[in-house]
């Protein structure tokens, strides 16, 4: 018995770029950068890039009682991907999963308990903070009575997410999956936590939007971002039979853990992810024709990612790989970068067109790769694309998609 | 006096749900607020009022009966103080 298909049939985001995920992708294309410069109050210049959200839209003012910022945008991206998908047919309650990453639950929540006026904590702290929250709401609003659950693995949370939701789907423990991440963490503790890491980019006044570098000689880090995105899985065979559009198929994922250094990236870990992709989709590396790079803009991150890809595709082959950090323009999502980095992946194949790697006017010569130009690409045979994420922690995450 | 008037204006100002939505003497659960939501309001009463609400009424189940503890508290509180 062949293996079951997995079909991606819808697409749903909360991102810094809005909440169409074909217009995102438009803004993509054309370079708009979503990075700005935030809570001018703090001692460093930071920037980061916010996802416009009006939150009436989804909930009544009495209904967020205790609903963080970050499942507020899971359950609008999870609603938005079940629309785009067109309903889900006469799917069985039980036989719907919620399958979500999280990097760290409800950053707003804690910040404001923490800072609440005469030590009066709000009594829904807990609930609001908890990492599985989000998951919760989105089973909760689509009546998900399946396996609702939570993968909190930094930032390949959600590429995790989604890659045991098409293992869930091919076993056909659920239906349907909805399958995605949420991360709404640009708070100030938060941000000042980040920049102790020395992880963030640094940038001159005026400059915030160019301020992340992927692959660049240049480069000094990322921006946070936040948002949230989901995608409806089904077997192919089950979207077939209801008539709904796939978008693409999910063939191919690679989990596995670098096991050697909590925070320093690893090209052998990251190789061995990237081969375990490709060996699920049963593809060469020279079938895959576009990369969605992790690409956090870090002096080490994008030498160590290169130095994987060059591994796997080898030297003379990775010139036909063509490359892009979309981190460049809508942040780094942490929890939620796999599965909006998995949308933007299923749309470049979708619409065979690639998104630029922007800001990336002076090439590192350690990162020497076939990096998509400013104006971005027509990729009119691009029949297979991945999209990386590599995690604190060490765990990886390859995400592999094949035209429908 | 009765607190019902400002607890039916915080429901509104807090909610957007207008007092005539709201009957004193219905569920307030049938209204959307479940237990978590009542939690939250009762919170945000404990601040309005400048009162702590005791924790063995939290089955309070309509806003006549919230309306009820609340007066209850705030006239113990006023007592000590005509005592003098």
């Amino acid at each position: 018995m062949s293996a079951v298909q997995v079909a991606v049939t819808g697409l749903g985001v909360v991102s810094p770029h809005g909440d169409d995920a074909g217009a995102m992708f438009d803004a993509l294309m054309r370079g708009e950068s979503a990075v700005q410069p935030v809570f001018p109050e703090l001692p460093r210049p930071t920037a980061a890039a916010l996802a416009p959200f009006d939150a009436s839209r989804w909930f009544t003012k009495l209904q967020l009682a205790g609903v963080d910022r970050v499942s507020q945008f899971a359950v609008a991206a999870a609603e938005l991907a079940v629309q785009d998908a067109g309903a889900l047919g006469d799917a069985d309650p039980e036989r719907i999963g919620v399958y979500a990453g999280c990097g760290m639950g409800g950053a707003a929540a804690l910040e404001a308990a923490y800072r609440s006026a005469n030590a009066r904590v709000p009594p829904l702290t807990i609930p609001a903070f908890m990492p599985n929250a989000a998951a919760a709401q989105v089973a909760m609003r689509r009546q998900a009575q399946g396996p609702v659950l939570t993968y909190s693995v930094a930032c390949a949370s959600s590429g995790v997410a989604i890659a045991e939701a098409a293992k869930a789907v091919q076993r056909g423990e659920v239906d349907i999956a909805i399958a995605g991440g949420s991360e709404a963490l640009v708070v100030p503790g938060v941000v000042l936590a980040w920049q102790a890491m020395q992880t963030l980019a640094a940038f001159a006044p005026g400059e915030a939007a160019r301020a992340v570098r992927p692959f660049a000689s240049d480069r000094n880090g990322f921006a946070l971002g936040e948002g949230a995105a989901f995608v409806v899985l089904e077997s192919a065979e089950r979207a077939r039979s209801r008539g709904a559009r796939a978008y693409a198929q999910l063939a191919g994922w690679g989990i596995g853990c670098d096991a050697t250094h909590l925070t320093k990236p690893d090209a052998p870990g990251q190789a061995r992810a990237l081969r375990a992709a490709l060996r699920t989709a049963g593809l060469a590396p020279r079938d895959v024709a576009y990369c969605n790079a992790h690409g956090t803009a870090t002096r080490i991150g994008d030498v160590v990612e290169r130095s994987a890809l060059a591994q796997v595709w080898g030297e003379a082959a990775l010139d036909d790989l063509q490359v892009s950090s979309t981190k460049a323009l809508h942040g780094h999502l942490l929890g939620a970068a796999g599965a909006l980095e998995a949308v933007i992946t299923v749309l470049a194949l979708h619409r065979q067109q690639l998104p630029p790697n922007a800001n990336g006017t002076d090439i590192d010569p350690e990162c020497r790769l076939n990096l998509v130009p400013a104006q971005g690409a027509a990729a009119p045979r691009l029949e297979a694309a991945i999209s990386n994420s590599f995690a604190f922690g060490g765990t990886n995450s390859v995400l592999l998609f094949r035209r429908a | 006096m009765s607190s019902l008037k400002e607890l039916q204006d915080l429901i509104q100002e807090k909610y957007g749900l207008d007092p005539a939505a709201l009957d004193p003497h219905a569920s307030m659960r049938d209204k959307g607020f479940d237990s978590l939501a009542l939690v939250e309001f009762v919170f945000a009463v404990e601040d309005h009022f400048k009162i702590s609400m005791p924790d063995q009424d939290t089955n309070i189940d309509t806003l006549a009966e919230l309306a009820a503890v609340v007066d209850r508290i705030l006239a113990a509180q006023a007592a000590p103080a005509q005592a003098k």
